[in-house]
């Protein structure tokens, strides 16, 4: 692990730089750097959040059919992702299967989700740091040879060189950047099909879903998949294009945002035919699920097994405004199956907010706490990050080797992804192989081939779907009663990364709820044994490759890593704090993010 | 509890949605009472309309019952 290393400012050498808040982002991140502009180098890096949310604080006491419907708003983007995973967490508690249509309208909308907001981050938020005019501000030299490079795959997306591509990235301008805003609206018209409304559905219950299925809301849906698919079987070609070329020009562009390959995903699309909800069996349906579950370590697959990533959750302290809960109420010592159950873990939290002044030097610093998983092969407690999601995703499901549909295949190095003809373009299988590193490129790039996996995911389950239909099971809901003492978890993955819910109820209202999103795991701050959080890991020790000087620098590199993660804290205004030197201090510990 | 100064509360933390007494839609047995949706998962004409719901069944038994959303 690498451990936090206390830098010592040397006058004229290193020079403090800061971004708060971060922008092009949901909420309030900032970074601070200390720089090397000698060496070319980031030297230390601090990740901190301002906002503070109060979620685990106020759920208590509520009734817990309510809670998909206000955890929902911890997000503006992805909030259905959280419906879902507190449904999935209630269908535990209550011992509720939904019936399998109820089960493919969920998998549907939540595979829009991930075509929507994946394409809206990657074209109108992530390719602005691409862009022609970024790229000419930041690298001149990389521009003049973007126009005079040609692109390899020009015969699928029509742009002959990377500097027509990037072009085309422009904000507000650009052709692909205009076209992705259609495409995520579609993407959107599609969830709403599904689940009623965006953000916040409507028709998503534990126990199933208020969609009336017929044969008109699939075909509704599919209309719009199709034609996403003309776009999306483009854009993994310009994205491979693009990332491909700053491999190539820029030499040493890997270690941009680069770290362990320390991956954690969640899985995502329970598989109806195999999935009960039943915590004894989360092995095995977690296992069935349409993007599996997975830890990587160093590029192995310690476990698939959601039992274990369950209990090798701790919730780490060491840089955050909280009193720790050790002396605090152990609401599960034990999980149904007779394992222990750790006090870090979110089952036995208590959350005790403590605001303080920031104290970026050896004090607390963050709103976000430092979620960890367990390794219990040794004893460590990893920084897991979620490669903006995607990255995570891909790569468990490929080496787990165990997703086998007609659209999608995981083949134990690689995941096949089948796309059908569609009106503008011929069929095409896109192969994602696992990269060699865990950087900013990878993240990226692994965004939109996630996109094509979801979308092919989705014609999967439209034809599971209208089985059901044409089979006149049109049953979409299932019957229960809350009980007066139950515990129930939900594992899903919001679209930036894992997702977990956990609940416990007591004389049938809330007693302990807990939702960790992506990222207090990839925005963590340093924890109690040192271990920096994944974005301060990621960004320490990078190299630079901007071309400005001291006093023009923009910090591109810096912010392509961070961005590369798809912080999502719940937005603001963008202050950049000139030349390098911070103008002025205000310690202001409220407006942050703990999900 | 956190040790913050707060202002006076406005309202009780702990007050569930939920006020006995009232039925509940997810309560067991809901489902048999919902007109149109039959024990097996299947639905009929009724459950789209209550107007001569009869007159909308599929001409042939065999046909799966697909009522209009």
């Amino acid at each position: 692990m690498a451990v936090r290393e206390r830098i010592k400012p040397e006058a004229g050498k290193l020079v403090d730089m800061a971004w708060d808040p971060i922008t092009r982002i949901v909420g309030n991140l900032g970074i601070y750097t200390k720089i090397d502009f000698d060496n070319r180098e980031v030297v230390s890096c601090k990740s901190t959040s301002s906002l503070f949310r109060g979620y685990s604080v106020f759920m208590k006491g509520k009734d817990p059919r309510d809670a998909h419907f206000i955890t929902s708003r911890i997000c503006g983007i992805c909030g259905d992702n959280h419906a879902v995973c507190s449904c999935y967490a209630q269908q535990m508690a209550y011992g509720v299967k939904p019936p399998p249509l109820g089960e493919w309208i969920v998998n549907l909308g939540e595979a829009a989700e991930y075509i929507f907001d994946h394409i809206i981050f990657q074209d109108n938020l992530v390719f602005v740091d691409f862009c022609e005019q970024m790229v000419k501000e930041t690298n001149p030299s990389l521009w003049s040879k973007a126009e005079s490079t040609d692109a390899p795959h020009a015969e699928i997306h029509g742009y002959r060189t990377i500097g027509d591509i990037m072009r085309s990235y422009n904000p507000f301008t650009g052709e692909t950047y205009k076209e992705a805003l259609l495409m995520s609206r579609i993407g959107r018209e599609m969830i709403c099909l599904m689940e009623g409304r965006h953000v916040h559905p409507s028709t998503i219950y534990p126990g199933g879903v208020g969609t009336v299925a017929t044969p008109t809301l699939l075909t509704d849906y599919l209309s719009r998949l199709l034609r996403c698919l003309d776009f999306i079987k483009k854009a993994v070609a310009m994205n491979d294009d693009v990332f491909d070329f700053f491999y190539e020009a820029l030499p040493g562009y890997e270690e941009v945002g680069r770290r362990r390959i320390l991956l954690g995903c969640w899985g995502a699309f329970n598989n109806p035919l195999y999935c009960n909800y039943k915590y004894t069996d989360m092995d095995n349906w977690g296992n069935e699920m349409f993007v599996t579950p997975g830890v990587v370590v160093d590029g192995e697959l310690v476990t698939t097994n959601l039992v274990d990533i369950n209990l090798g959750i701790r919730i780490m302290l060491g840089s955050s405004y909280y009193e720790d809960w050790v002396n605090e109420e152990t609401f599960v010592p034990t999980d149904p199956l007779g394992n222990p159950v750790d006090k870090r873990h979110p089952w036995n939290q208590t959350t005790i907010p403590k605001p303080q002044k920031r104290e970026l030097e050896g004090g607390n610093y963050s709103w976000v706490m430092s979620p960890r998983w367990y390794d219990k092969r040794t004893g460590d407690n990893l920084a897991l990050d979620t490669g903006g999601g995607a990255l995570a995703r891909l790569w468990a499901t490929a080496l787990a080797g165990k997703v086998d549909t007609p659209f999608v295949k995981a083949t134990g190095q690689s995941v096949l992804i089948n796309l059908p003809k569609t009106p503008n373009t011929a069929e095409q299988t896109l192969e994602w192989r696992i990269p060699q590193w865990s950087n900013a490129i990878e993240r990226d790039r692994a965004r939109i081939y996630f996109v094509a996996y979801s979308a092919a995911m989705a014609m999967h389950f439209v034809d599971q779907a209208f089985n059901e239909i044409r089979a006149g099971r049109t049953k979409v809901f299932e019957d229960f009663d809350v009980p007066d003492e139950a515990i129930g978890c939900g594992f899903h993955e919001a679209v930036r990364g894992v997702l977990s819910h956990h609940l416990v109820i007591r004389d049938g209202k809330i007693a302990n709820y807990h939702p960790y999103p992506p990222t207090p795991w990839n925005g963590s701050p340093t924890d109690s044994y040192g271990t920096p959080g994944p974005y301060e890991d990621a960004v320490m020790g990078q190299p630079i490759f901007e071309e400005n000087d001291q006093d023009n620098f923009r910090g591109i590199d810096i912010m392509r890593a961070v961005r590369s993660f798809d912080p999502c804290l719940p937005c603001g205004v963008h202050m950049y704090l000139g030349k390098g030197k911070t103008l002025r201090q205000v310690h202001s510990p409220m407006f942050g993010e703990h999900g | 509890m956190p040790n913050i100064n707060l202002g006076p509360q406005e309202v009780t933390p702990d007050m569930p949605a939920h006020t006995p007494g009232i039925q509940q839609g997810n309560a067991k047995g809901s489902y048999e009472k919902m007109q149109g949706h039959n024990p097996d998962g299947t639905s009929t004409s009724r459950r789209s309309t209550g107007v001569n719901p009869k007159a909308q069944e599929p001409i042939d038994p065999s046909m799966p019952n697909l009522s209009p959303g």
